[in-house]
């Protein structure tokens, strides 16, 4: 295993079965409906960059980092994080990476943000010692400390997003997953948002970012290196300069080939 | 770690409790009413005690008040769990708490500790306002005897509820084992008649079901004077239950968390 590579995957295919409501279920136990999200996915990363994974709704951004932070269990292949299987280690994984869930709701509403880190912050085996300091370290980083003591329901979406990252960083881990961190605000705050990924975390404290998006003109500025994926394969994969032979060919041109032609 | 992951479990939730004040009051006004309405049910039969109801002390307003308080914690426990962990799975947090460094039976227990406390509390209530309004009589209570009942009947319950909660993970519709075990429970472990009534070939069903012997005896700690001796038999087929269904419970909502991770029902989608 190559220890320069934060993430590595061979030949990763991932189906799910289709919906079934009770009727479907009684009439069809075993029945085999099933859509493919990732349909051999080969990739790796490298440890200090930040990685964009660019592809259109529906191409398998979510289900690839799910795999990465062990929530969800691929059909065929493999997939290494930090060196180690997503299958077999997947607790050592856990205490490992930061995934960045930024579902709103998946925090409390009517707890501080404060009471929220210091909630996730022992699961995650900090000692209760600890815990202040390390909420204060995050929180810091994140420039959230005005809000602290304000009820997550309070919260900017923007603020909300940094507090998602936040809770990620209550691990030390070399890598963040982050899933299109930027979906939803407004110019300002995604602004905001890239810089911490890029300056602070990758370029100031060199750990891997996976950051999976929709958005060209941010995987073009802000990606060490870009992959676009579509219908769960990687179509092309590399710097911008290379991708773009060196600018000779817009970003949009090369996205819309991939999006086309399939495998390059 | 493990106690202070519980504890954290348990003050999220208090501090999350949206409208606790809200949901206090209203059950107790709700306890209230119900045991109003068994009081007066009770007046009703006080002339025509029935032979089965003698080996409880024979006041059937006792009777019934120990079955409804404890059986509204088999409800809560039984379709609290599921709740949780529905919810959870609708809004992501399932999600944020399977990331963490914590294992699965804290996260199952820690979900539960709220909601098993809340109606613990209810529980209380509803003897303490038997007693204290409409006159319920007591034994010498055994507080041993019910607090071993007491947990026992909550780690059976517990299980229950995991064993539901698993059910509801992987296939995202409404519970019909949770559901069903509830209704039997009501009507064949001893809620609102003692089951000596039931004709003998439904009454094995009865012995099946762990809440028989968790409200035989509770009736026979705070009804009758029962020694410990005497309410170890229940507390031995509670603690059989229990050693039973808790690990199992365990293991097959392990089975189904791995089976969400491959059917990706971990989420809503
Ligand atoms: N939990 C799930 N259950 C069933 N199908 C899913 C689930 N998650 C994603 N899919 C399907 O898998 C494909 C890839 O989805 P996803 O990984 O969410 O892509 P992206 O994040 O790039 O939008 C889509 O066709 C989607 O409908
Ligand atoms: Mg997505």
């Amino acid at each position: 295993m190559d220890k320069n590579k934060a993430v590595i995957t061979e030949g990763l295919v991932k189906h799910y079965p289709v919906i079934k409501g009770y009727r479907e279920l009684l009439l069809h136990p075993v029945s085999k409906k099933q859509t493919t999200a990732l349909a051999g996915v080969d990739l790796e990363v490298n440890k200090g960059e930040c990685f964009c994974l660019l592809g259109p709704n529906g191409a398998g951004k979510t289900t690839l980092i799910k795999v990465f932070s062990t929530l969800v269990l691929p059909n065929e292949g493999k997939a290494f994080v930090n060196g180690l299987d997503v299958e077999k280690d997947s607790k050592k994984i856990r205490g490992s990476i930061g995934f960045a869930i930024s579902e709103e709701r998946s925090f409390y509403w009517r707890l501080t943000g404060r009471q929220n880190l210091e909630f996730y912050a022992a699961l995650n085996n900090i000692p209760r010692s600890q815990r202040k300091t390390k909420v204060d370290e995050v929180l810091a980083l994140t420039q959230l400390e005005e809000a602290v003591n304000l009820r997550y329901n309070t919260y900017s979406t923007g603020m909300r997003q940094m507090l998602a990252f936040a809770r990620a960083l209550l691990i030390d881990s070399q890598i963040i997953f982050v899933d299109e961190p930027t979906r939803s605000l407004d110019p300002q705050a995604a602004l905001r948002v890239r810089r911490f990924l890029k300056e602070e975390l990758v370029s100031k404290q060199g750990r891997t970012v996976f950051w999976a998006t929709h958005n060209l003109d941010e995987a073009q500025q802000y990606g060490d290196r870009i992959a676009i994926i579509a219908k769960g394969k990687i179509r092309v994969i590399g710097t911008v300069d290379r991708l773009t032979d060196g600018g000779e060919i817009s970003l949009q041109e090369v996205y819309a080939a991939a999006m086309k032609k399939g495998s390059v | 770690m493990f106690l202070y992951k519980l504890y954290s479990f348990l003050k999220r939730d208090v501090l999350n409790a949206a409208s606790y004040k809200f949901a206090f009051v209203s059950s107790f006004v709700g306890i209230f009413l119900t045991s109003a309405t068994f009081y007066f049910i009770a007046k009703l039969l006080s002339g025509s005690q029935s032979e089965a109801l003698s080996p409880y002390g024979g006041d059937y307003f006792s009777f019934v008040i120990v079955g409804v308080a404890f059986s509204g914690l088999l409800g809560i426990l039984q379709e609290g769990l599921p709740g949780i962990i529905r919810s959870a799975q609708m809004t992501g947090i399932l999600e944020s708490l399977l990331v963490t460094q914590t294992n699965i039976p804290t996260i199952l227990v820690g979900s539960s500790l709220y909601t098993l406390a809340f109606s613990s509390v209810r529980t209380f209530f509803h003897l303490l306002l038997a007693v204290a309004v409409f006159g319920m009589q007591l034994g010498d209570i055994n507080w041993l005897g019910s607090l071993l009942v007491f947990l026992l009947t909550a780690l059976c319950f517990l299980s229950i509820g995991i064993l539901s909660a698993s059910f509801i993970m992987v296939y995202k519709v409404g519970n019909p084992f949770g559901w069903l075990f509830g209704s039997v429970s009501g009507l064949l472990g001893g809620v609102f008649f003692p089951i000596a009534v039931l004709p003998p070939w439904i009454k094995w069903l009865s012995y099946a079901l762990p809440i028989t012997y968790s409200l035989e005896g509770m009736r026979q700690s705070l009804l009758t004077s029962a020694t410990l001796a005497e309410i170890m038999p229940n507390i031995a087929a509670l603690a059989g239950f229990g050693i039973l269904l808790f690990p199992i419970s365990l293991v097959i909502f392990r089975w189904a968390v791995v089976k969400a991770k491959r059917d990706g029902s971990l989420t809503h989608y």
